[in-house]
This record gives C-alpha cells, structure tokens and sequence, in this order.
C-alpha cells in the first residue's frame, strides 16, 4: 500500500523523466518491430505503415501507462485544486463571504462541541481514568432519585477502614481558603483531600512532594500542595516555593510540593489551587471540627478497585460493608424514625473516568439546545451558499458546455465543481476553529459567576479536531452536490448556439434556488422562535417584581470566625459595625442579616401551630432569615401590616417575627396571622418558645427568581437560634455601589482589622443565578439575527439572479406595454410563495420541536403565540425587503436595452 | 493468419508477462517476440495492452525496470521478475491450472 503511493509519487514528480523514459522505450519497440518486417521483406514504407497501424495512437498509449502508473488520479486531484483555487479567486467578494459564513458556522459549533467535550466527554488527566469508581449513597426511601455523592468525615473513615477491596480510595471536597489576613478577602480554590488522593490517581510532583496518608492523620500540622498553576502564578514557578508557608484563613500552612502540570483535580470546570489535607479541616474548626461531625455532608469519595474485584463484585462488596459503616457512623441526635432510615442507606459505585461536575447537570440541557441552534445555523449558512454556487454555476454555464464538448466526462465536472466547494468548506474550518478557540473561551467566562470562576481545560483534543474536520466534509458536500449536479446537466446544443438560457428554462432552473431559500426561512423560523422563547423568558425574569429591589444595594459579607472573640461577643461587634457603616456618607440606609435574597443559601425548618387543619410535612416548611431592624427599609420590602422590629427586641425580649403573604397564608387561612403564634419544630428534649407574628410583609423571592414565593419568616438578629459567625450587610447607596468599598473597609477596619470582607452587590448576585437564562437569550438571539441576515442575502442573491436571468422577457413585456406594476408583482408574487412555503414548514418545524425548550423558559409556554406572531411578522418583513430590491431593479428594465442584447 | 489468433482473456496477459521473464529479463518488444514465437503465432500481444500492463505489473513490484543495452546496440528498458513476482507467478500458475483441468473436465463430460 505505501509501496504503491509512494511509486504513484514517484511518477508524479519525476514526471517528465517517467513520460521521456515512456517515449523512449515505445520509440525503441516501434524501431525493432520495423526493422522485423524489414527483415521479412517488406520495403521501409510499408515496414513503417504497417507498424504504425498496429501501434494505434501514441498519446492515447502514454495516457494509458499513466493511468497503469497511477499518476492520473493525483494529478488530476492537484489539477483540480490548482483550478478551483484559481476559479474561486475570481469572485473574490462571494468566496470570502462564503469562506467566512462557514467560519462562523463551523466555527460556532465547534465551539459548543467543545464545550460538550471537555464538560460530558473528556477522561480525566489521570492515570487509567476508566478504573476508577465514585463512592455514592443510595437512600432506599427515594430510589428514584440520583445517588448522593456526600458524605461525613465519620462515613469516610469508616468505610476506609472497613474495606480491603480498593487499591486505593480517597476522598475530598473543594473550598475557597482566604489568603488575606483580613480586610477584602482573596479567595483561592482550595481543596481538602485525604491520604491517598495522589497517589491513587497516579498524580506525580512536579516539585517537592505530594500530600500521603502520612500527612493525614488526626491533629495533623499544616501541610499544603499546590496546583501547577497557582504555582506558576503565584510563586513565578520558583523552587523556593516548596518549603515557604501560605496563610489560608489566617492560619498558617508549610507548602511541601506541587503537583503535576496539566492536573486539575476531578470535578470538571472547577480547579483546586492549593491542597490540604482532610485532617486539616480541624485547623479550621477548632477542637469541635467537621472531623467528628455526623450530620456535616461535605467529603466526596472515590476509589480504583483492586484489580481482581470485577465491576459487580465491587457493587456487591460495597453493598455487604454498608451496613457496619452506616452504623458505626450513626448521627446520635436524630430523631429515632431519621435514624432508621440512615441505617437502611448504601454504597454505591458509579463510574468516574469523566470525572464529577455540577456543569453537567446544570449545562446539559442548555448546551444541547445550543447545538441544535448552531447546528441550525450551519445548515441556514449551507443553503446560502448553495444558492451563491448555484447562482455561479449559471454563470459558468458556457464554460461547462464548452468543457464538455471538449470531452470531459459529467462525473469529472462534478468532482471538479466539488471540490471546489471542499475547498471553500476547507478554509471556512480553518478559520473556523480559530473562531472556535475564541468563542469557547468566551462561553467559558460567560458562565462564569462571581463565586464560581469556571476552569475549563479547553485545548482541542482528538475528538474536536474530528469533528471539526467532519462538519467541514460534510458541509462542502451539502452544499455543492446540488449546484454541482444541477449545472452539469447542461444540453450542448443549446449553450453552442451561444443563445442565454430561454426564459422556461431560467424559470426551472430557479426552481431549486427557489428550494433552498424556502428551507432557510423555514429554519429561520424555528432558530428566531426560540431565540424569542428565551428572550421573552429572561425578559420576564429581569422585570419580574422579586419583592426586593436589587439596584444600588452593596453587600458586604463579613466573618468574625478567625479572630479572638468570645462567641457572646460577636453580636455586639456586628452592632458596632453595622451602625458606623450607616453612617457612611453615601449611604442611605443599611442593615445586617444572615442571609440575603438569592444567594444559593438556605435556612429552613417546619413550623408548627396551634389550629386543627395546621399544615404538616413538606407543606409546614418555612424559609427564614435574620435580620436586624433596617433590614426591609434597605432591601425595599415592603411591610403591609404590623410593626418592624426595633431596638427593644433584643436577645431576652419576647419572640417575634414578621412573616410574608404566603406563609400567612398558608398557616392562617382566615387572614388573621398578625399577632398569632407559631413554633419552630424542636428536636426532641430541647422545646422551643412560641415565637409571635408582629409584622406581614410581601412575598419575596428567596432562593432563585425561577421559584414560587416560599413561606418566609424574619427574625430579629438579636434573637438568631444559634451564633452565626458570618453576617451580612447591606447598604443602600446614593452612588455607585462600588465606590463605597474603600470607606466600608476603613469603617470596619476601625473596629477590626482581621474581619475578611467580601463585596458584591446585589445586582450581580441576582444576576449570576440567571447564567443559564441569559447564555440562552444572548447566544440565540445573537444567532437568530445571523440566520435573519444570511436567509436575506439568500434571498436577495437569488433573486437578484432570477431577475437578470429574465431580462429579456421583463424586456418584451414592457414593450408590449405591459406596465411597471405588474413587472413589480410577477417578481413579488415569487417571494410570497417562496416565504409562505416557508413559513408554513418552519412553523410545522417550530411547533414540532419547541416542546424540548419547555424546562428551560419561565412564564411562557413553548407556543406562546406572541413569539410566533412576532418572529413570523420579522422574518415576513425582513424577506419582503429583501425582495424587494432586486424586484425593483426588474422594473427598471430599459426594454430596448434588453432587446438588442440578443 | 489472422484467423488462428485468439483474444487473450482477461488477467491471461499479466501471467504471460511474468513467465515469460521468469527466464531471463527482457525488453517490452522480446516479450511480444516470444509469446507470439512459443504460442505458433496463436497469441499476438498489442503494445496496446502490453505497455499498460508492464507499467502496472511493475507499480504492483512484481517487476522492476532498468535499462540496458539491447542486442543491436540500442538503449532498451528492460524489464525483470522480483522476488514478489516470483511468488505471484506460481501463485498464478497454479490458479491457472485449476482453472484449465476444471474448465476441460467441464467441457469433456458435461
């Protein structure tokens, strides 16, 4: 086989030697053959007569040996490409509109396919991905819903110890560590991970050494590794780096290696920076650490099996050891119904060569719904083109008859018209995956939220790579086997007598142009319908009244847990705080809480009262939240009946509340909520004082805006069930929001220094829960208006075209007097049916699959008729002014001109 | 004469070729010489088929070419069997036999 290709490119470049060696030895065999009939008798002409009659042609010989030599395939793929090359240079303006609508075709979906791989596909760097298994807790009382991947410090121990078929098992939990030593916070990604988290994945130092189970014992010093690219950031890549110390939440931490470039840990889109390990966690958390608690879910933990354990031996030994480890892990405090359930709970094992990610499952969806949007562009950009080479190819109309007539057979025009459309599809890919690295990065920070920097290994693998090169094949052929067959079915005679095309057949020939832009309004239709889903979706979002407003509100998050004060001190430096911080010029009003709206945390418990039908179970859920009497004024919450809290509910007052419409609602029917009593459900032993209703104020949203008003409960912060260490202040500003950070960060450094401060406003928290909602809006309307604008070029190309190809007969109708306005119609009368075909089938299209899009819209139905109507009307307005112009330059046909050009 | 010559069938040519430089190499023109002297005449090979079929064989590297000097003093591309061509020719006699015996015992019996 190599053999053969490289003889065929032998003959190829030695060309003129192999052709000269071919003359040379016909040239000797025709002189010996001669000289034979010579020898026989015959006289020197008739030697040479009769020896050329037996030779046949010479060059049809020649062309015969190249093809046995294999030289012609090569050389005319070369001739082909030099041609196209130079046929498409020609129209430099249409083939670099179409190289570049490909780019960005090819380009955007490679982008998302990207995305797709490196979130749902890729193995993990590590070494034999595919053996390992994550560790996940099946709870028999939902065995429908997904296996929970956390697990207590206790859990983990004791399924460590209890198990003997791992090669290797770890676990581990990501976190944010502070570097700063008070004042504004700098997070870095953090990473607890146990003893044999390294070397079970086979990670290597890229400096010093890695964290083993040396390391992690109990009341361990702190040790930390860190990442190769926090190292190379942070440390400039010098060696002296190990052996230096990190304070991470002021606590002071020995740097004894890095790890090995490339490694970013096994949850995708996030990486740690520096790594500690799980015993450190009582560094942290002082003697009553996470270490022994049996109610704090926080490890995740995963394992490689020992090579003689097959998959369903695993399953069935992990099943066997659950219960001793669920026993001897039991949380003592819950109550006993809880505490059966625990006991019935299992080990799972799920497979993790593609790692963990919470992108999966919040991504999935939308990132599938993209692909199917770029998909529809690329297909949209297809037809376009089709319809420019269509258009050329008419154009080359002659050149194809005279090619022919020359001899060349239909499948060699075809292949060469190919491959000219397998060059432009070529180009437009590799534009594209430049195209392709930069919008994937941008997505990437697109999602990217405040709190959660995404971190993507982006660098094109194997499977990208084929894709992008599969999309470009496949596109190339799309759109050129049309044109390419359609334009070689030329009749000779016709295209020799040199006459243009008569109007019967102009008129056939446009049919398939008239096909193709009828099928990119019909995906036009569908890409700007949901482009209008999901831009009336996140519209509807934003301008939602949230009960809450969200503009000139910083919030700043402060932690009290690293410095040496007295829990029952902490209230009172709070205080301290927040009142210096309300009288910060620039600051209209300020509070302090412990949550905030929208901040992806939560606080619940059941409640219950005293009235016969009193809901229980899910329905006696309520949301509470802390706050300190400013705290409604400064959010704008407002209160519609009742009193606020004040100065006088202190810690020893009576408790009160104020609660919200729904909670009110659902707890006291009859409207009469204010001054009535609830209680907080109460572990058994410890019962809890019936709390009294002050106050009524307006649904807000809690958790996300996507949600229905929960039962909400405000308590004065003086009365919090338990220390909080970190509160939360809010500042109503006159000015930018931001602008107060430096005077906030004096105010509270005037009290401490050592408080960490971490600013956004509230603005951006509302934002970032709706990452999703606007990736969607953004990313299709941006290629709505795409589609918008290729499916007009479409139409103005092609009718631009169908006009100059009836010319002559736009001629001899006005000079038989038909008037302008009927020209006018006959060319708009075209538009109308190629836009209502493809309306009609777009619609079809549109109804048919919008159904997908349903889980990701808010407060609209996927055939919401508005956004029908609406895209139906832009797509309606848009065609007829793109048709309109060529339309016009119809009636502008000077009929003698258009005469006489015969 | 012309009446005795048969239409070689296909692939027949190749064999031809091969065995007949299993003696000793040769040029295009002693090929056709020597099929048609060792045949009676019977077989008489084109330069149309010939050519083709040499360039071919000799892709595939089952002969390889050098040029030489012929008997009458002439610059002559002469062609030789491989080591591969060897192999390919008793592969392709034997094939021929079995084709030839079946084809005959068809013919004598059916």
């Amino acid at each position: 086989m190599f053999n053969d290709l490289l003889f065929r490119l032998r003959s190829l470049f030695r060309r003129d030697a192999v052709e000269s060696e071919a003359d040379a030895e016909l040239r000797f065999h025709f002189d010996q053959q001669v000289e034979k009939y010579l020898n026989s008798g015959l006289t020197r002409e008739e030697a040479m007569r009769r020896t050329r009659l037996e030779f046949g042609g010479h060059e049809q010989l020649k062309e015969e040996i190249r093809d046995a030599r294999g030289v012609n395939l090569i050389e005319t793929l070369v001739q082909d490409i030099r041609y196209g090359l130079r046929i498409l240079g020609r129209t430099p303006m249409i083939s670099s509109v179409a190289v570049l609508s490909l780019a960005l075709g090819i380009g955007a979906n490679t982008a998302i396919f990207s995305l797709i791989d490196t979130v749902m596909l890729r193995m993990l760097p590590v070494e034999k991905p595919d053996e390992l298994t994550q560790v996940r807790i099946q709870d028999p009382r939902s065995p429908n819903d997904e296996a929970d991947p956390t697990f207590t410090n206790p859990l983990w121990e004791e399924l460590r110890n209890r198990q003997d078929f791992y090669s290797g098992i770890f676990a581990w939990n990501l976190t944010q560590f502070d570097l700063a030593q008070g004042g504004a916070v700098r997070d870095v990604n953090g990473m607890f991970a146990s003893g044999e988290y390294f070397r079970t994945l086979g990670i290597r130092p890229a400096a010093g050494r890695l964290i083993t189970s040396e390391d992690d014992k109990r009341g361990c010093s702190g040790v930390a590794v860190l990442s190769y690219g926090f190292w190379q950031d942070h440390f400039g890549g010098a060696e002296s780096a190990v052996g230096s110390t990190l304070s991470l939440d002021n606590h002071i931490f020995h740097v004894i290696g890095v790890s090995a470039p490339g490694f970013f840990g096994l949850e995708v889109g996030n990486k740690f920076d520096v790594a500690v390990p799980v015993c450190a966690a009582e560094i942290f958390d002082g003697p009553k650490s996470r270490l022994d608690g049996r109610s704090w879910w926080w490890l995740n933990v995963a394992g490689r099996s020992k090579l003689d354990v097959s998959p369903e031996q695993l399953k069935a030994r992990l099943a066997v050891v659950s219960p001793l480890v669920f026993r001897a892990a039991l949380p003592q405090d819950w109550e006993t119904k809880d505490q059966q359930a625990f006991l019935k709970r299992s080990f799972e094992p799920t497979a993790a060569a593609t790692g963990t990610s919470y992108l999966r499952q919040q991504f999935t969806r939308p990132l599938h719904i993209l692909m199917g949007v770029v998909g529809l562009v690329l297909l949209i950009t297809c037809a376009n083109i089709a319809s420019l080479m269509l258009a050329r190819a008419s154009a080359r109309h002659k050149e194809i008859a005279v090619r022919k007539a020359l001899g060349a057979s239909r499948a060699r025009l075809i292949r060469q018209l190919l491959t000219e459309c397998v060059l432009l599809s070529t180009a437009g890919a590799m534009f594209g995956m430049l195209f392709a690295r930069w919008g994937s990065s941008l997505l990437v920070r697109y999602i990217s939220t405040r709190d959660n920097t995404v971190f993507l290994d982006l660098s094109f693998d194997w499977r990208i790579l084929s894709f992008a090169a599969g999309v470009a094949v496949f596109t190339g052929i799309l759109f050129g086997v049309l044109p390419a067959f359609r334009s070689t079915r030329v009749s000779l005679t016709s295209a020799m007598k040199g006459s243009q095309a008569t109007d019967i057949e102009s008129r056939a020939r446009f049919r398939p142009g008239r096909w193709i832009v009828a099928s990119q309004v019909a995906l036009s239709l569908v890409l700007l319908v949901a482009s209008g889903l999901f831009l009336r979706s996140l519209v509807k979002l934003v301008t939602m009244d949230v009960g809450f407003d969200r503009n000139n509100v910083l919030i700043v998050r402060a932690n009290l847990h690293n410095l040496k004060v007295a829990p029952e001190q902490q209230p009172r430096m709070f205080d301290e705080i927040e009142s210096r911080l309300r009288t910060l010029p620039g600051v209209v009003s300020a509070s302090r809480s412990v949550m905030t709206p929208v901040s992806n945390y939560v606080w619940n418990s059941d409640l219950e009262v005293d009235a016969p039908n009193a809901p229980t179970g899910d329905a006696a859920l309520a949301f509470f939240n802390f706050v300190s009497p400013g705290y409604l004024g400064t959010v704008r919450t407002p209160l519609l009946a009742g009193r606020n809290f004040n100065e006088g509910d202190t810690e020893t007052a009576p408790r009160i509340a104020i609660v919200n419409e729904t909670l009110a609602r659902k707890f006291f029917p009859n409207g009469d909520a204010l001054g009535k009593y609830f209680r907080i459900h109460a572990d058994p032993g410890k019962p809890e004082p019936p709390i009294q209703i002050v106050g009524l104020a307006k649904d807000a949203k809690y958790g996300s805006l996507r949600e229905e008003a929960h039962a909400t409960a405000y308590f004065p912060i003086a009365q919090v069930t338990e220390p909080v260490e970190e509160q939360v202040f809010e500042l109503r500003t006159a000015m930018r929001p931001s602008a107060l950070v430096p005077s906030v960060e004096e105010a509270v450094g005037s009290v401490s220094k050592a408080v960490p401060l971490e600013f956004h406003t509230l603005a951006e928290q509302v934002a970032d829960s709706l990452v999703q909602e606007r990736l969607l809006a953004t990313l299709s309307t941006f290629f709505g208006a795409l589609a918008l604008s290729l499916a007009m070029i479409g139409l103005y190309g092609a009718l631009s075209y169908l006009v100059a190809q009836r010319q002559r007969e736009f001629g001899i109708r006005m000079a038989l007097g038909a008037p302008r306005d009927s020209i006018l119609r006959l060319v708009m009368r075209d538009v109308v049916i190629v836009l209502a075909g493809g309306l009609t089938v777009g619609a079809g299209l549109a109804l048919a699959t919008v159904g997908v899009l349903q889980k990701m819209l808010f407060g609209l139905a996927p055939h919401d008729a508005f956004t029908f109507i609406a895209a139906i009307g832009v797509l309606s307005a848009v065609a007829v002014v793109a048709g309109y112009m060529p339309a016009r330059r119809a009636t502008r046909v000077d009929p003698m001109v258009a005469l006489r050009y015969e | 004469m012309a009446q005795k010559r048969i239409e070689l069938p296909q692939g027949t040519l190749d064999l031809l070729i091969l065995r007949t430089l299993a003696l000793e190499p040769q040029h295009g023109w002693a090929i056709s010489e020597r099929i048609q002297q060792i045949s009676s005449d019977v077989l008489l090979i084109q330069q149309g088929s010939l050519y083709p079929a040499l360039h071919r064989l000799e892709r595939r590297g089952w002969i390889k070419a050098k040029w030489g000097t012929s008997e009458n003093n002439r610059r002559a591309k002469y062609y030789e069997l491989t080591k591969t061509g060897r192999k390919q020719l008793e592969l392709e006699k034997d094939t021929w036999k079995k084709l030839a015996t079946a084809v005959a015992q068809i013919l004598e019996t059916a």
